[in-house]
């Protein structure tokens, strides 16, 4: 009886059990893909690139032998800081992409049916999943774990932190690739799983906390809130002892601060699983029986009727006639938004409740001052715009060329320019209402005398360019790549290194080497988001109030200011042009 | 009509297609046959412009497919092995938005469209949506979108594939009946039967290489097939045999299972060396029926024996090509 209790517990947990054959299946498979060796490879770039910037930075300043030792300790704990930051960032994003497609995969390669015939358990599948990609997670935080280890010999830097960053790291990863392995149970495209999945976290760690913020402050003490909010928030939980480290702290971190955490992070992460086994099982159950997938009435509207087979009872018989160029015809009669109708219309209504929390809960208001939050609004308008400017031109060719029907247009007497004008068209009436959201923000605070009216013409100016370069940039994608993913991916990483990460080794250049050349100011002065803080901080003053443009190192008269936005857009928009020219050149290489 | 010179494709180092010679004729149905990933796609791609060639040159109503894409393109209806889609639009107006991609005038869209919707048998799905239809009907329509601009040349890829026996046989009338409008078609299929009723020509390629060209009946003597003629008499079996064999056309003759079997002699043509077509044999029942009735023995039946395209797909194809 002993022997058999215990034996029971090292058979029921044993990692065979848990995962079954899915684990191995996974790892083979992951071992064959290209684009895993490119993360890897990204990832210890842009950490290296990180570090020497850091180091660069840290060990500038020349001195005697004795400065330059007491500076070391510093130095490792800025390091240190610095690649925890960097892998508490990155290996989420990395689980989060691992995972996008996890059970999409076996949905629609249609395994999923095949795998419920075999013994293997909904639970061993979804557990297989998630470990066979955190094991590649973890390897990709073992790299760093020398450099941890030899920078710990420098001083300054306490055992305890190097253990509570990386359990932090862990428990924040395990929860983001929960989170993304259950998206990926109901839509088959790993952007949009992805995209999903960090508005969720936006959600849940940026919004709610915001929310409940300006709602509770006046009930709860500052400190209170955000001693309770470190429990339940992994981000400002780690940016608060990451910060306290760069302060000068010198204690270590105290178990009690982030065991608890790592708890609630981990039960939450169980609960999304536990709701994943189930939702997995539904799914396979279903796909073995020749039903719809989940949720396809809610997600792929059409896919619900074409299932039903009977045309005569989907519509009434309304024919359109085509007028004009065919392919503009197509994509003005299209759905606006294809099959993500609700994703779009969650993306309005969450605007629609900040505005409303704007004029609804002036404490905001008090929170930020008005000049920070009008920016705020902006920035985040700005930011949904560009988001569905990257998505939907990078998807309206390869779109067509999943859905096989592109070498049927190629095959058409059209001339590229006519179907590359087509796309453009779609692409800019699918993206012109969200910046049209942004452009109706800006004129009613225009209207009511809060924001000066250069600012319309100004934020016009910047999102033409923008508009232009990310259509170019995403109909090349589109053109040049067979997935719709890879396209979207490729789309976003080009503006994100642009304006993100470019920007960020600029910055930190400019620490190093003390003074900023006239030439580099431009790259900051480019990027959309600084154009778009200039233009809503120096314009939210009244009329006849505005005298110049403050850009950040020097003053600019508003016409001067609207010459560089011009020169600014004019750069985009030839960028944007000759990426679509070289995207037309692509149409008739590897149509298939 | 269609012509290629030693045409050539490549995926890196894969040979799709090698050194490919074929002419079809005006008004003709050539049936393309091949065992997966021989070519017979790749080829269809690069004579539609969808592909450009490694090597070699080819040509639709004379005009070279890489320099008159476009011409080439309103000569040519394609229907690919795989039916594209627009899920957000109805029959008609998939039909009519490939007429305006095609050129045609709005004012005679809608006539050209009901046409060829009555052609195909569609007009009760005019207004379904497209991703709704059944396979067949895709199919149908998918012939539908191929003659919307009234081409010369139909290139269709595996038109009858996953279709039920009344379905392919309701495209092989309507194919059929494209013939007798007098388009020039050039069709593959796997399955060989439907491509032995209704083809003039037919080209079997393998591993990219064109094996044979030609008609059904120069096959025979391609594969060094002698014919065959199975003769049943009423008695006198003995007699008959050595009256045949008494002829100088008569290669063979052999007794199974009462049945005389008679094979032919091969007579060589003059001129006729060209490696395609090297030996003809008439099977003349006549003679054999002359022969047996002129020595007095009472002939119940003459049967000539025939081969079968797949017979012969088979052997082309398995390397038992003399």
């Amino acid at each position: 009886m002993t022997a058999l209790f215990i034996g029971f517990f090292p058979k029921v947990l044993s990692p065979a059990r848990l995962t079954g054959p899915i684990f191995g299946k996974e790892l083979r498979v992951s071992s064959r893909r290209r684009r895993n060796y490119a993360l890897r490879f990204c990832y210890i770039a842009l950490l290296t690139i990180f570090v020497v910037l850091v180091w660069a930075q840290e060990v500038k300043y020349r001195g005697a032998g004795i400065v330059q030792v007491s500076r070391m300790g510093s130095a490792a704990k800025t390091i240190v800081v610095t690649i925890a930051l960097f892998q508490f960032c990155a290996t989420q994003l990395a689980a989060i992409v691992m995972l996008s497609t996890s059970i999409s995969d076996e949905i629609y390669n249609r395994t999923l049916g095949l795998l419920m015939t075999t013994p293997i358990a909904s639970f061993q599948i979804v557990i297989g999943k998630l470990c066979s990609k955190l094991l590649q997670i973890i390897l990709l935080l073992a790299i760093s774990l020398p450099l941890l280890a030899i920078v710990r010999v420098l001083g300054g830097v306490p055992w305890s932190y190097v253990i509570y960053s990386l359990c932090m790291t862990l428990s924040a990863v395990i929860f983001a690739g929960s989170i993304s392995l259950f998206f990926s149970i109901f839509s088959r495209r790993a952007y949009v799983v992805i995209i999903v999945t960090l508005l969720t976290l936006g959600v849940l760690f940026a919004l709610l906390p915001f929310l409940a913020a300006i709602s509770l402050y006046r009930y709860v003490s500052e400190d209170r809130f955000f001693a309770q909010l470190f429990y339940l928030n992994p981000y400002l939980e780690f940016l608060n002892t990451s910060s306290t480290m760069f302060g000068g702290g010198r204690g270590g971190v105290s178990l009690f601060s982030w065991l608890p955490h790592c708890g609630i992070m981990l039960a939450a992460s169980a609960c999304v699983l536990f709701t994943s086994v189930r939702l997995v099982r539904k799914a396979a159950l279903r796909q073995a029986a020749g039903q719809l997938p989940l949720l396809a009435r809610l997600w792929h509207p059409s896919e619900q009727n074409s299932a039903e087979s009977d045309a005569e009872v989907r519509s009434p018989a309304v024919i359109r006639r085509v007028t004009g160029p065919p392919v503009i015809w197509k994509e003005l009669i299209s759905p606006m938004y294809r099959r993500h109708r609700l994703a779009v219309m969650t993306v309005i209504g969450i605007e629609v409740i900040l505005i409303l929390a704007t004029l609804l809960f002036p404490p905001i208001m008090q929170i930020f001052g008005y000049e920070e939050a009008s920016v705020l609004y902006v920035w985040l308008f700005f930011g949904l715009a560009m988001l569905f400017n990257i998505i939907l031109p990078a998807t309206c060719i390869t779109f067509e060329k999943e859905s096989r029907s592109w070498p049927l247009l190629l095959a058409t007497t059209l001339s590229d320019w006519q179907i590359l004008l087509g796309k453009f068209v779609g692409v800019l009436r699918r993206c012109g209402p969200m910046w049209l959201l942004m452009l109706a923000y800006i004129v009613a605070f225009c209207c009511a005398g809060l924001i000066h009216p250069l600012a319309i013409l100004h934020i016009v100016i910047v999102a033409a360019g923008i508009v232009l370069f990310l259509s170019g940039t995403g109909l090349y994608f589109s053109s040049r790549l067979k997935g719709t993913t890879s396209a979207v991916i490729m789309n976003f990483t080009l503006p994100a290194v642009t304006w993100g990460v470019m920007p960020l080794i600029l910055v930190t250049t400019v620490a190093i080497i003390g003074r900023a050349p006239n030439s580099l100011r431009y790259c900051f002065d480019a990027v959309p988001f600084t154009q778009a803080f200039v233009i809503m901080t120096n314009t939210a003053v009244r009329v006849g109030e505005l005298d110049s443009y403050d850009w950040f190192d020097r003053r600019l008269s508003p016409v001067a200011s609207t010459y560089l936005l011009l020169a600014f857009m004019l750069g985009y928009m030839l960028v944007g042009l000759l990426f679509a020219w070289r995207a037309k050149c692509r149409f008739r290489r590897d149509v298939f | 009509m269609i012509e290629t010179k030693s045409l050539s494709k490549y995926y890196g180092d894969l040979a799709a297609v090698t050194d490919l010679n074929l002419t079809i004729q005006d008004g003709d149905i050539f049936g393309f046959i091949g065992p997966n990933g021989a070519g017979k796609t790749t080829t269809m791609r690069v004579l539609v412009t969808l592909l450009e060639p490694t090597r070699g040159k080819a040509f639709i109503n004379g005009l070279d497919v890489t320099k008159k894409g476009k011409q080439v393109r309103r000569l040519v209806g394609y229907m690919p092995d795989f039916m594209g889609v627009y899920d957000d639009l109805k029959v008609f107006e998939y039909l009519e938005f490939f007429a305006a991609a095609f050129g045609i005038d709005r004012r005679k869209r809608k006539s050209i469209v009901d046409g060829v919707l009555e052609l195909t048998d569609l007009q009760s799905k005019r207004s379904a949506a497209v991703d709704s239809l059944s396979r067949g009907m895709q199919q149908r329509l998918g012939l539908a979108r191929v003659l919307i601009h009234d081409p010369k040349v139909l290139i269709l890829d595996e038109p009858a594939s996953g279709l039920d026996p009344r379905a392919r046989i309701e495209i092989r009338e309507l194919l059929r009946e494209l013939k007798r409008m007098g388009k020039t078609i050039m069709i593959s299929s796997h399955i060989l039967s439907e491509l032995e009723e209704i083809c003039d020509h037919i080209g079997i390629i393998e591993h990219g290489q064109l094996v044979f060209s030609g008609t059904l009946e120069e096959i025979h003597p391609r594969l060094g097939i002698q014919s065959k003629v199975r003769v049943k008499v009423a008695d006198n079996q003995d007699k008959a045999v050595e009256l045949l064999s008494a002829l100088p056309q008569i290669g063979e003759v052999q007794v199974t299972a009462g049945h005389i079997v008679v094979t032919f002699r091969d007579l060589p043509l003059a001129g006729d060396n060209d490696g395609t077509c090297a030996r003809r044999q008439p099977t003349d029942t006549g003679i054999i029926a002359r022969t047996l009735v002129n020595g007095d023995i009472d002939v119940v039946s003459l049967q000539p024996e025939q081969l079968k395209l797949d017979e012969a797909f088979l052997k082309l194809t398995k390397g038992i090509v003399h």
